[in-house]
């Protein structure tokens, strides 16, 4: 995957792993704790420490809030894009959903839900479906008209309509959409694992906190944005097969 | 194929569209009476704007009309939308294939959609590649097609469904001469082999001569200009027949040399 890089990637890595080596040498002269800059070695060794248990964990969390943010905002979307009327009461409520802050909706969730997990799953759905919503919908609306004529003069059923056109239609959309969304929960997921949690990375990330160790909160910020990437790239993949026709 | 076994009869039919920002009415097919009868090749023309386009959607059932009707046997196309699945096809100006399907799988769209079995589909979609010259691009996406290439798929889609009705709409216009007159040829055999009442709507006189059993010559909101019989002339007298068809689309009247 390194050989796949760009050059100019690496040596970006590589020099930024350089100037934070130096840092952590000349921390203490410049009064600043060694603790709160630590060595690569340091770090390395909190990365040996990982528990992928945690990583899998969160991981798991992420995939199936989005799954179920998507079939949610989508299905929403189908609603709107069928029934003027739908969008007219449903647009305002996903624009407030939308400008809610991602910590209120944490509040919220800790002061209505007593189960963790249920609450985790609720903030990550309640601040993933509607860019799915809105993103799909967009989406839909774009699906040339002739295509729509086109299809409709062979008289489908609304379930083939959506089936045949839509969908494939706006699943370049969609791709993108999850590129989006997954890069967002990833983000929300660590947030909302800091509070009650007892397992992830957020979880992990909050241990670190109380015991003062940055190599650790480091480490597991790495994983956290390495797992992103791989998501990430999984996605391009199957954006490149599923795809292919525009090539 | 047994071919559309009543005639399609088009009664008094008016429609007129609201623009939505200065509230004015728009006629756009006013008062129209036309009878075409099964197994017919009727080319409608008329210049751009006279109403056309309105018809063929009207025929497709994708619009009501004002007033007036559209009837086949006991049924109309845009109230009894659903009856006409399968018996119904089009082409359009543009192919308007999916472009992420192969062409072999555009082919195959009308006939999943009328739930044939697949093992019949892949076969009867291959057929009308080959017969349209095409099978070594049955896995071809949209975009390696050349246009002519893909007007074709867009013929193999519509007839692969063995319509009853035919309605093409400027469905040559956009391509060279040569594909033109080559789809033209093909169009019309195609519409006699499987006795389909076919109706192409044109703006180009050539065309409507070339493919048209019947001309039907539209003036302004489609008021009926001409209706002709090619059988009733001879092919010595196609100048003077094109010449008169010309003269009445550009004066908005019959010319009297079309009366026979």
């Amino acid at each position: 995957m390194i050989s796949s890089l760009p050059r100019e990637t690496i040596i970006s890595i590589v020099l930024f792993a350089v100037v934070w080596q130096i840092m952590s040498y000349l921390a203490p002269s410049l009064g600043i704790p060694a603790f709160a800059i630590p060595g690569l070695g340091r770090i390395a060794e909190s990365l040996t420490k990982i528990t992928p248990l945690d990583v899998a964990v969160t991981l798991g969390r992420v995939l199936l809030s989005l799954v179920v943010s998507f079939v949610i905002g989508l299905l929403v979307a189908v609603l709107m894009y069928l029934s003027g009327s739908v969008e007219k009461y449903l647009r305002p409520m996903v624009r407030i959903l939308m400008a809610v802050p991602v910590v209120s909706w944490i509040l919220f969730a800790v002061l209505w839900f007593k189960g963790v997990e249920f609450r985790i799953v609720f903030v990550l759905v309640v601040v993933c479906a509607p860019v799915f919503t809105v993103d799909a919908l967009d989406n839909m609306r774009e699906v040339s008209r002739d295509l729509k004529q086109m299809i409709r003069s062979f008289r489908p059923t609304p379930l083939q309509f959506f089936h045949k056109l839509m969908l494939p239609a706006i699943t370049p959309g969609i791709i993108t959409s999850w590129k989006i969304t997954l890069s967002l929960a990833i983000r929300v997921v660590t947030i909302a694992e800091l509070v009650g949690a007892v397992t992830g990375i957020g979880h992990q990330l909050s241990v670190a906190q109380e015991l003062f160790s940055v190599a650790d909160v480091f480490a597991w910020t790495l994983v956290l944005v390495i797992l992103l990437f791989l998501l990430e790239a999984l996605l391009v993949q199957l954006e490149t097969r599923v795809l292919r026709w525009r090539a | 194929m047994s071919g559309l076994s009543a005639p399609i009869e088009i009664s008094g039919l008016s429609k007129v569209f609201r623009q939505t920002t200065s509230g004015q009415s728009i006629v756009a097919i006013d008062q129209l009476t036309l009878r075409i009868d099964p197994g017919e090749l009727v080319a409608i023309v008329g210049k751009t704007g006279c109403g056309k386009s309105t018809l063929f959607d009207l025929l497709i059932g994708l619009e009501h009309p004002t007033a007036g009707s559209i009837t086949i046997g006991t049924k109309t196309p845009y109230d009894d939308f659903n009856a006409f699945r399968g018996k119904i096809a089009t082409i359009f100006q543009q192919d308007r294939l999916f472009p992420w399907r192969s062409a072999l799988d555009n082919v195959k769209l009308p006939l999943e959609l009328i739930g044939i079995a697949e093992d019949v589909q892949q076969e009867r979609a291959m057929s009308w590649l080959k017969r349209l010259g095409l099978e070594k691009f049955a896995n071809a996406y949209p975009r390696e097609l050349s246009g002519g290439m893909r007007q074709r798929v867009a013929i193999a889609r519509a007839f692969a469904v063995q319509p009853e009705i035919l309605l093409a709409d400027e469905s040559f216009s956009a391509l060279d001469e040569v594909t033109a007159n080559e789809l033209r040829k093909t169009f019309v055999e195609l519409a006699r082999e499987f006795k389909s009442t076919a109706i192409l709507i044109t703006h180009q006189l050539e065309e409507a001569m070339a493919v048209g059993d019947r001309i039907v010559v539209f003036g302004k909101s489609a008021t009926l200009l001409a209706d002709i019989r090619m059988m009733d002339w001879d092919r010595a007298d196609y100048p003077l027949l094109r010449e008169g068809i010309q003269n009445t689309l550009q004066a908005n009247a019959p010319d009297p040399r079309l009366r026979r």
